[in-house]
């Protein structure tokens, strides 16, 4: 059992050496307030992880999803304007995703293109042509119905809230029972072996591309309408903010080894990190440095823990 | 499995030195230049030839470097942030500790060593893989650039006969750093394609596991290559320095990328095992090619990344589908998995490829929508006053396009365009890389435009350029912020650094009654004019308001969203903070959301921001107030100066101008006066639209 939860462990424990210096040093950091900002904040990089894990776990990857994000916002904030009640301006921008993410997928699954080579080429297109169409202009005069779901500040972020932890639990609760979400890991595992025990593994790696376009732009969605404007260059460096959390969290970039919980893990240590150094006095200029120290050190003592896993033979059976 | 590993002896030339599709990026390169050759201004020439070498000799060494990285099978994330971190140690082993230049850029060159020497060893020892080392060195190392410069120190004047590397030509055409860029390309070429070590490469990249039963040191070669790739950002960032003359923590930002997709657009496959050297040539210049030619057919930058894009899914794809057909025709029983999933896919395939040319029609009729509607804005100017047969074509560069404050200064610089009837260029970077400046200027010196006008981002790295520029009888001026004096004729002075530092200071000052506790939320640490802005906001506060204390320095990174986030966080960390001080556009939206959000009535918001982004918080009473200059007026000043002084109507020495609907505009020495800053309240905000 323990040597299962081993990465996820590794996390908590880090984690926990952070949170007993705060609460030393800074315990202001615990105040509800503070933890309920925290959580907001640090929402689209879970709901895009969510996402981002099931394409890890399948053996892809996808650093699209931070112009994704971008497009996504905008788009939620044109369909509001043009009319469309809030919830469906939410489900057109999770559509407008989907549809992002179907391009990848197709050309991942089926013309056989590395997922890094098409999502490199994505990101570059897609953020491009969004600042090209909108030349920079923000989304403004939106409906009166749209920031807060039209309801009060409080009630909107216990919405937004249960909506994040209900799609975490969705997500961790079908990738360990339903046949769809084993069928991602067997993917991931070895496409070969999938293939004969009845899965076809370019349609899970098709859908996997489209759920995480679907889920950017709920999370874009649900993070636009916090604010009363939307600017055009939301979610820079998105994607390598939720990459670091899923593989922080131990989802092996192989493939066909990481869970939910250690995503969400992963998320929280690296979504508490930059605050947590605020509270601790740390300068802004210091912060970059030591939140790429925290990484190579998580990573670097979690293999030196065990050291069984050969990278070279992983190495081969990515290349396979 | 890839099966084009070269073991027959008997192969086609196509296949000896196209082993991998890259005959496809060739052609792909030869239309592109063919069509830029064809409507392009002075593409086709032998100094333009070199001027795309001279600026792809940086990106190229990287690119070289990640070659065999990626031929093995890994990555390396590290390299741009490698360059920042070479770059500021080798400018401060120069200035501050007063080293030789040969000493600082050995310095240099060792920590390049160290820093692939810590890659290599997490990833060969520890068995981490490359992804997720080089994400977090790439983070790392450009952390510790930004901790010990914190982000604002620049080094600059630098010796003339180093500056020379970077931008000084032999035989008055060949760029001096080309050579070095050709050694490299020498070195790799063997390494990889005619060395014992090379071959190790391939077959550790084609399966590891393999290579080791052959008897090759699997981690000694896979941690060579990452040693090397260290190094070698280090000698790119020698070269960097030299060539914009200047060393600061943003060296290189973005280059990884960059790096990556030439390689990869170049046929190295990304699971390894395959690519060449040449490829990845082929590669680099398919995109300097095409930057260079959209900047000399005056058409938006933002369009390289589409055709970037696009050209990257359309070249692998075209090499995957031929692939797939050969692979087919050749081996008619090849495994029952390839075959069953190659049938059933055709069809999808076909429809992907479909995708693919709708996606290069919409790239296409935009082009040409872009062209068409130049033309008809032509057109109709001409028709009104068609006196000279020569249109003045005036170059106007922002800081980045896509900023809401740059596009509001374009709209006043398009109307004062067609009142003069003169052809208006507006572009820009449109990232952070503070290199791309100097490019885009370059491009317009070879385009020989009239007039160039820029807000410059990193005085010492422009002014050497602007100064190549004056050379060939360009006009230049600078507006929004200046040049060294003497690379331009004219400064459109909208306020001076110290005026902006000083005002914003009063105003806090004023509003907190002279005593209080306030937090300033700036752009990218790393940002020259907002350090600058602090820098005098400090000043002002040691001397004239002993009763102010600045409590943090946040920054934003020009995003509203982080803004918000360092917002709350200041506001628990320092519950006394009573003003917070926005000093980015973005980021005064943004703060004033987090104070709204947080309830806090007894904390006010000022800044630097535009009168439409802040409206709401100003009525709201959340924002105080903003400072700021007329944006439209100063892209009107510009347009019009710049046109003015390309149609020889201004003297030297003289102390006024007319300057169309804004009247008599007062000129000090070289210093075109707009104003002084405006103050933007309840009172007023309404009356702007900008």
């Amino acid at each position: 059992m323990l040597e299962r939860w081993r990465r996820e462990i590794s996390v908590a424990i880090a984690i926990l050496a952070l949170m007993a210096v705060l609460a030393f040093v800074a315990p202001g950091f615990f105040s509800p307030e503070n933890q309920s900002d925290l959580v907001l904040a640090n929402m689209p990089v879970l709901i895009v992880a969510l996402g981002m894990t099931l394409i890890i776990l399948s053996g892809e990857i996808d650093i699209s999803v931070g112009s994704q994000f971008a497009i996504c916002s905008v788009a939620a904030g044109l369909f509001a304007k043009m009319g469309l009640p809030t919830p469906f301006a939410g489900l057109a921008a999770c559509l407008t995703g989907a549809a992002m993410g179907a391009i990848n997928g197709a050309l991942v699954a089926w013309v056989r293109i590395p997922s890094i080579v098409v999502t490199l080429a994505t990101m570059v297109a897609l953020r491009d042509a969004l600042r090209w169409a909108t030349e920079g202009a923000w989304v403004q005069d939106l409906p009166p119905g749209f920031q807060w779901f039209g309801l009060s500040q409080t009630g909107s972020r216990v919405v937004t809230i249960a909506i994040a932890a209900a799609l975490v639990i969705t997500t961790a609760w079908a990738l360990r029972h339903m046949a769809a979400g084993r069928a991602v890991y067997a993917t991931g595992s070895d496409k070969n072996a999938a293939l004969l025990a009845g899965i076809n593994p370019a349609r899970v790696v098709f859908w996997v591309f489209v759920i995480t376009g679907a889920l950017t732009g709920g999370a874009a969605f649900l993070n636009s309408v916090r604010f009363s404007q939307i600017p055009a260059n939301a979610g820079i460096n998105l994607e390598m903010k939720v990459i670091a959390a899923v593989v922080v969290g131990g989802a092996s970039i192989t493939g066909g080894r990481g869970t939910i919980a250690g995503t969400t893990l992963g998320v929280i240590l690296l979504g508490d990190i930059g605050p947590a150094l605020t509270f601790l006095g740390v300068s802004a200029y210091w912060e970059r440095a030591i939140q790429g120290a925290i990484i190579l050190a998580a990573v670097a003592i979690d293999a030196l823990r065990g050291r069984a896993g050969r990278y070279a033979g992983k190495l081969a059976a990515h290349g396979a | 499995m890839q099966a084009s590993l070269p073991l027959t002896a008997h192969r086609s030339l196509r296949e000896r030195w196209f082993p991998n599709g890259e005959w496809v990026l060739a052609v792909a390169l030869a239309i592109e230049i063919a069509i830029f050759a064809a409507t392009a201004k002075n593409f086709f020439t032998a100094g333009n030839f070199f001027e795309v070498m001279r600026l792809s000799v940086e990106l190229g060494l990287l690119a070289l470097a990640l070659t065999p990285v990626i031929v093995t099978g890994g990555i390396d994330l590290s390299v741009g942030s490698m360059m920042g971190l070479a770059a500021v140690s080798f400018g401060a082993a120069w200035r501050d500790w007063h080293w030789p230049i040969p000493g600082a850029a050995l310095f240099a060159l060792l920590l390049g060593a160290a820093g692939g020497a810590l890659n290599a060893l997490l990833i060969t020892r520890l068995n981490i893989p490359p992804l997720i080392v080089t994400l977090g060195s790439f983070s790392m190392f450009r952390g510790i650039a930004e901790g010990i410069t914190h982000g604002a120190v620049n080094y600059s004047n630098f010796p003339p006969n180093f500056l020379y590397l970077g931008q000084g030509y032999w035989f008055g055409i060949v760029p001096v750093q080309f050579p070095i860029f050709l050694l490299a390309l020498a070195g790799y070429a063997i390494l990889l394609h005619r060395s014992i070590v090379g071959r190790a490469l391939y077959a550790i990249g084609f399966t590891a596991a393999g290579a080791r039963y052959a008897g090759i040191p699997v981690a000694r070669r896979i941690g060579l290559m990452y040693f090397l790739a260290g190094v070698v950002s280090a000698v790119a960032a020698i070269v960097y320095v030299a060539h914009i003359g200047q060393a600061k923590s943003d060296a290189g930002t973005g280059y990884e990328l960059a790096a990556i997709t030439a390689v990869v657009l170049g046929g190295t496959s990304v699971f390894g095992g395959r690519g060449t050297i040449w490829g990845t040539i082929f590669g680099l210049f398919s995109i300097s090619v095409l930057q260079n030619g959209l900047h000399l057919a005056a058409l938006p930058s933002e369009l390289t990344g589409v055709l970037t894009g696009t050209l990257l899914v359309v070249t692998i794809s075209i090499d995957r589908l031929h692939g797939r057909a050969q692979q087919k025709a050749t081996q008619p029983k090849a495994a029952i998995l390839e075959e069953t999933e190659t049938m059933k896919n055709s069809q999808l395939a076909v429809l992907c490829g479909a995708i693919l040319a709708g996606s290069l029609i919409v790239a296409a009729t935009n082009v040409w929508l872009v062209h068409s509607l130049d033309r008809t804005a032509g057109g109709t100017g001409g028709g009104s006053a068609a006196t000279g047969g020569h249109r003045a074509v005036i170059a106007m560069m922002p800081k980045a396009k896509g900023d809401p404050y740059f596009v509001s200064c374009r709209a006043g610089a398009e109307e004062a365009a067609r009142e003069l009837n003169v052809e208006l260029i507006w572009d820009g970077p449109t990232g952070l890389d503070p290199a791309k400046q100097n490019e885009v200027v370059e491009g317009w010196i070879t385009r020989q435009v009239d007039a160039i006008a820029v807000s410059v981002e990193n005085q010492a790295g422009i002014s050497t350029v602007l100064r190549k520029a004056r050379e060939h009888g360009i006009k230049v001026l600078t507006w929004d912020a200046d040049a060294a004096p003497d690379a331009r004729d004219y400064f459109i002075n909208q306020a001076t650094p110290q005026g902006i530092g000083f005002t914003l200071t009063d105003e806090a000052s004023r509003l907190l009654k002279g005593k209080g506790e306030f937090a300033i939320i700036t752009g990218a640490l790393s940002a020259a004019n907002q350090n600058l802005w602090i820098g005098f906001i400090k000043q002002r506060v040691a001397e004239k308001h002993p009763g102010l204390k600045l409590l943090t320095v946040r920054p934003s990174d020009d995003d509203r969203d982080k803004a918000f986030t360092e917002t709350q966080t200041v506001l628990k960390v320092y519950p006394d903070v009573k003003l917070i001080m926005s000093i980015a556009a973005p980021a005064v939206p943004g703060a004033a959301e987090a104070v709204q959000q947080a309830n806090r009535r007894d904390v006010d918001v000022i800044g630097l921001s535009l009168p439409n982004l802040c409206k709401k918080y100003i009525h709201d009473g959340v924002v105080q107030e903003i400072v700021l200059w007329n944006t439209k007026n100063l892209g009107y000043l510009t347009v019009n100066t710049a046109a003015q002084l390309a149609q020889g109507k201004l003297q030297k020495g003289l102390t006024s101008f007319a300057a169309g609907r804004l009247g008599k505009i007062e000129v000090r020495g070289s210093e075109v006066i707009l104003g002084a800053p405006m103050i933007f309240d309840k009172a007023n905000v309404d009356q702007f639209d900008f």
